[in-house]
């Protein structure tokens, strides 16, 4: 446990000491920003009554699914790709830890980061409280599905930062896994039977959809959560890969 | 303290090490040697768990590398060949990382750090980011790190490789005081380096452990090999007659001639030691030596001495 919260530690300071955390953090806030100003000018056009602006940011958009998965890889792509650069890989793996925990820590490093992004953003919440009421559920499942969301999107960005050497191959290969996840649910138009009702299952437009609207369905967990605990387990078996090399 | 047993890793269809078998005891501080290529790197990652074997297994205080890898691993300062570093994190927040993955707390930490800063003379850096340091203080951090938890078994690659004359005599110093309280297996390519600090030696050649024994006992055996030169005041026709006449010379050769004299390099029969014989010869004919001494075999020599050997005793 030691072992993963300095890993965590270290993690941060590499994000927070290098440019690269303010320009991933201020792209998110100016995009999210502007997402929300459009949410917003929108919602408040007479005739659109009833729509709360939360659940429009949670997945409602095209820009958040466009925001997160490239977001995502490009705070994944480091973790694992630069240690074998660099060849720290090698200190790494001889200190007395278990390849789980190095990619515990990891992950809750990229996750953490994730969090305090979304963190950020619940200034919007406030200033809707401003100026009227609000529905607090929705807006707690909403980022709920995020953070869980994103564990999920990380333990991707994770897994190809752990099999490649060079960060924008990890980053690009992530963002390929993930254009394809999203792509899936395409399948549902052309399929019928079990495979249509197995993407429709998959379908995170629908999880999405799902949260925003205050639903926290326990298979949207399930999905969630399997999914990121699958690619932690792929990313530790990539790291143990790399011994018998 | 730390005993590899059959250790043997291919990589896809080159080999990498095999069958490496031998055992190191409390307070010894070992030497491999080897030239580029032959296999050292690839053993001591065996040793440390970096790598898994094919074959084999390392034990290191009863505990296996493969059975029980964190207990193992903690046992062991390791410095990795080019020793790599995280380039954005100061020397203070690199060792206070590793003290924690290493499982050191709180004050601890602390005490460690100003311990082995101290140790290693890298206290007055330890504000700086590491990209920005020498090499030298580079190797330095390293064996800092190698030593933060005071692990009983310190593996250092090539601790020496890429420094300048002054940085390597420090860096020898720093691990000659570490003889006390740490067994060492290091590794070079550099012959001399071995007879500074080392007791024993192994020698690794084309991933097989090929010599296994003191200095001592390896020196007498590359020395006795060796070839005489020897300068001869005297032309080089009749030094040539003479030395012909000596039985226990294999063969001789003219080297380019001195200011004086004239030179030979001399090759003994049974690889022993001839100079007496020589010394006698000489005084008989009244031919004075103004040099004589066993040639100094570079590395390469040796190795394509003890590897010949090796070779031929398979054969036979």
């Amino acid at each position: 446990m030691n072992g993963v919260l300095a890993i965590i530690r270290k993690e941060l300071s590499h994000y927070f000491f290098a440019p690269m955390a303010y320009i991933v953090m201020g792209s998110f806030l100016l995009m999210n920003g502007f997402v929300f100003y459009v949410i917003l000018a929108a919602v408040s056009r007479a005739g659109s009554a009833g729509a709360s602006p939360m659940a429009i940011m949670f997945g409602g958009t095209f820009f958040f699914w466009l925001i997160t998965i490239i977001m995502i890889p490009v705070i994944t792509m480091k973790l694992g790709a630069e240690e074998r650069k660099q060849g720290t890989i090698e200190t790494l793996l001889t200190a007395p830890l278990s390849d789980l925990e190095i990619v515990l820590g990891k992950f809750s490093a990229a996750f953490v980061f994730y969090f305090l992004c979304w963190l950020l953003t619940f200034v919007y919440v406030l200033v809707l409280r401003a100026y009227g009421e609000i529905d607090w559920g929705p807006v707690f499942s909403g980022y709920l599905g995020t953070l869980l969301l994103g564990m999920f999107f990380i333990s991707i960005g994770m897994f190809t930062t752990m099999i490649s050497k060079n960060q924008i191959v990890a980053a690009i290969f992530a963002l390929a896994i993930l254009t394809m996840l999203m792509g899936s649910t395409l399948f549902t138009f052309i399929m019928s039977g079990t495979g249509r009702e197995i993407f429709a299952y998959a379908d995170l437009l629908g999880v999405m959809e799902n949260f925003a609207r205050g639903v926290i369905d326990t298979r949207n967990l399930v999905y969630l959560l399997s999914g990121t605990c699958l690619f932690v387990a792929l990313s530790v078996k990539a790291l143990e890969a790399k011994r018998w090399q | 303290m730390i005993q590899a047993r059959g250790l043997t890793k291919t990589y896809g269809s080159s080999r990498g090490v095999s069958d490496v078998t031998f055992s190191v005891g409390k307070g010894e501080i070992v030497g491999f040697l080897g030239p580029n290529g032959a296999g050292k790197t690839t053993t001591m990652r065996l040793l440390t768990g970096y790598l898994y074997p094919n074959d084999g297994d390392a034990v290191i205080e009863d505990i296996s590398i493969l059975e029980r890898p964190k207990d193992a691993r903690k046992l062991i300062g390791y410095l990795p060949e080019n020793n790599p570093l995280y380039e954005d994190l100061t020397v203070g927040e690199y060792l206070d990382f590793r003290a924690r993955v290493k499982g050191l707390r709180g004050r601890e930490i602390k005490k460690r750090i100003e311990d082995v800063a101290e140790r290693c003379s890298i206290a007055d850096v330890r504000k700086k980011l590491i990209g920005s340091c020498s090499k030298g203080y580079r190797q330095r951090i390293g064996i800092a790190d190698a030593l933060i938890n005071d692990p009983p078994l310190l593996i250092l690659d090539e601790p020496t490789q890429g420094l300048d004359p002054a940085q390597i005599h420090h860096t020898r110093e720093l691990i000659k005081s570490l003889i006390a309280e740490h067994t060492i297996i290091l590794s070079t390519h550099i012959l001399s380096e071995m007879e500074a600090i080392c007791t024993r030696a192994l020698l690794i050649h084309k991933g097989r452990l090929q010599f296994d024994g003191t200095l001592d006992s390896m020196r007498a055996e590359l020395a006795c090999q060796g070839r005489v030169k020897v300068t001869l005041l005297c032309d080089a026709e009749k030094g040539a007659g003479l030395l012909s006449k000596i039985a226990s010379v294999e063969k001789f050769e003219a080297e380019p001639a001195p200011p004086r004299g004239a030179a030979f390099s001399l090759t003994p029969k049974d690889s022993g030691d001839i100079r007496e014989e020589i010394f006698w010869k000489c005084f008989d004919e009244r031919v004075p030596i103004l040099e004589m001494g066993l040639e100094k075999q570079s590395l390469e020599e040796a190795f394509l001495m003890l590897t010949r050997e090796q070779a031929l005793e398979e054969n036979s």
